[in-house]
């Protein structure tokens, strides 16, 4: 699932590891946050084990192999957001010393491998697994982490493969060519989901439940659940890991809006309204008070920064637009909080 | 008198079995750990800077992956052959092996969309040639940079002391890691003669003592480093 360099266009690269930088920033302060300072470097020991996971071939049917990329046990023995630090490095060791994934599409790699596999997988997994740890049920966990592995997995063959299939719909020259990945989604989406729902996703099950049965069984104590439980100021801190990972994703996901060809409904502009045809024929006329009406178009002409290329003004403004969401949000939580304080008082 | 068991030819074959998996993994770890103890980097006298050399390596790759004048993407080519033709002999085949993996796994990806449309045979090569460039530029990077070098760069980009610790660390564990698993492998081999019906368990058994081996080892490195004097300040180290 390494994408090279060239197979991505840069505007997408850009994108993607724009998209990291909240995953990453929350990481690192969320494991500085939980990890005692003695376990800082157990996510250096969390990236050689990721890197010589990706190396282990495990037996499959037939006397075949294939190998795991383990994100999602990474997750199950070190918190998420360690996993997502330690693939990280392992990634970046790997497109630096082996040339395995590219460094510009770095974040792209990352995106996949390092945050939607071991958080989805993690999320997956706790969600089924529920408080099954706490009881003791070990069959409960153990069929939680193979889900949870097969569905992380898969998930990040699917951003991945929408990652190569908007390539030529963004990227063309003149005649309609693409410059970067040729293939569009109807064929990404089939080439990469098929070998990775039916190979792929099994080895990472297996690996994954394997290995985590058998810390679980010789050193229960060493599971990031454990360290959870052991450590009970750490599980009442209120997560915000959705929010950031809302926000990566939002920021990832803003290129899909180009592909699609038409305005999106409901948001028409005045000259669009008249080509509507809502009730079978073409509306025929602008209603009169959009046209006089006060226009924003002034600030930011359908999104467009004047006469910058397409893409790249897009992701501006999904970047300014999410920016602006967070200050919103912060702002209007304080003002809520020093109510609530007021009111306490 | 010999028992008559001791008389009898002994004709007792291990029934086959299909898997060869500790060979591949063995084989793929034996691979990462001859690059990493070489990956010194050998670096010449008159070598520039790591720093240097890491801006220029991305302005290459930005160029290389922006522009579409085909003069220019030849220029990028002539600047990596030209720098892959000062290195020597035994450095040249190792960055040509992986050049020329990704040009052709390249190649073949593209084929079926030159098939579909021939007018995408030009864009198509153009590709390819781009891979090519690239993988054979950071090639040349990692065999001309010693590993310290680059992570004592990275301080001057401002990465967090946190980041760079780790990484160093990382690349260390990789290799006494994965000696151990080369070690624990090779164990497994020698004891499995025949068919191995527990595969699976010797899966879990490998990663899940190399994994206990290494939160080991961190504790006693964080204990030798308390004992001279670490004081939990990553920024300074």
């Amino acid at each position: 699932m390494h994408i090279p360099e060239n197979y991505l266009s840069p505007a997408t690269c850009a994108v993607m590891t724009a998209a990291m930088v909240p995953v990453w920033v929350h990481s690192v302060k969320k494991v500085k946050e939980e990890l005692p300072k003695d376990k800082i470097a157990m996510v250096g020991v969390g990236a050689a084990f990721s890197f010589l996971g990706m190396m282990f071939n495990v037996p499959l049917v037939g006397g075949t192999t294939g190998h795991a990329v383990g994100g999602t046990l990474i997750a199950l023995l070190f918190g998420p957001e360690a996993a997502c630090l330690g693939v990280s490095i392992a990634l970046l060791l790997q497109a630096l010393i082996f040339g395995d994934g590219g460094i510009l599409s770095f974040g792209a790699n990352c995106f996949n491998m390092a945050f939607i596999l071991p958080f989805v997988g993690y999320g997956v997994y706790k969600l089924i697994a529920g408080k099954a740890a706490q009881e003791g049920k070990s069959g409960r966990l153990y069929v939680a982490a193979a889900i949870g592995s097969y569905v992380g997995i898969c998930l990040a063959a699917l951003a991945c493969s929408i990652e190569f299939g908007i390539q030529p719909m963004i990227a063309h020259d003149a005649a309609g060519n693409a410059l970067y990945c040729p293939y569009g989604l109807s064929i990404a989406i089939p080439a990469m989901m098929i070998p990775h729902m039916a190979v792929a996703g099994v080895i990472e099950a297996v690996f994954t439940v394997a290995i985590y049965a058998f810390v679980r069984k010789t050193s229960p104590d060493m599971t990031y659940d454990s360290i959870r439980l052991a450590n009970p100021k750490v599980e009442s801190k209120k997560s915000r890991t959705p929010v950031f990972a809302l926000v990566a994703v939002l920021i990832a996901a803003t290129p899909l809006g180009l592909l699609a060809t038409g305005t999106a409904w409901g948001e028409w502009g005045a000259d669009e309204i008249a080509e509507i045809a809502e009730t079978g024929s073409p509306l025929g006329y602008t209603p009169k008070g959009m046209l006089e009406g006060f226009s924003l178009d002034v600030l930011m002409p359908d999104y467009t920064l004047g006469e910058m290329n397409e893409v790249v003004a897009y992701i501006l403004s999904a970047i300014i637009g999410t920016a602006l969401l967070v200050i919103i949000f912060k702002l209007l939580s304080m003002a809520l909080r020093g109510k609530s304080a007021k009111n306490a008082a | 008198m010999l028992p008559e068991w001791m008389t009898k030819t002994e004709d007792y074959a291990p029934p086959k079995d299909g898997g060869a998996f500790y060979r591949k993994t063995l084989k793929s770890l034996g691979g990462i750990m001859k690059r990493l103890k070489v990956e010194g980097g050998k670096e010449g006298r008159f070598s520039l800077p790591a720093w240097l050399k890491i801006i220029l390596l991305l302005g290459l790759i930005i160029l290389v992956s922006v522009v579409q004048d085909r003069l220019i993407i030849m220029a990028c080519g002539a600047l990596v052959l030209v720098r892959l033709a000062m290195m020597p002999a035994g450095d040249i085949w190792g960055v040509l092996k992986t050049t020329i993996f990704a040009g052709v796994f390249c190649a073949v990806l593209v084929t079926p969309a030159v098939i579909m449309d021939p007018a995408r045979l030009s864009n198509s090569l153009r590709l390819v040639l781009k891979v090519m460039i690239c993988v054979t530029a950071v090639g040349e990077f990692n065999r001309t940079t010693q590993w310290n070098h680059v992570t004592g760069a990275l301080r001057k980009f401002h990465v967090p002391g946190v980041i760079i610790f780790i990484m160093d660390i990382t690349f260390r564990y990789i290799v006494l890691l994965g000696k151990l698993m080369e070690e624990l492998l090779t164990a497994v081999e020698l004891r499995s003669v025949g068919r191995n019906d527990k595969k699976y368990a010797s899966v879990g058994g490998i990663m899940g003592v190399t994994f206990l081996r290494g939160s080991e080892m961190n504790k006693e490195m964080y204990e030798a480093m308390q004992c001279r004097g670490f004081t939990d300040d990553y920024e300074g180290l």
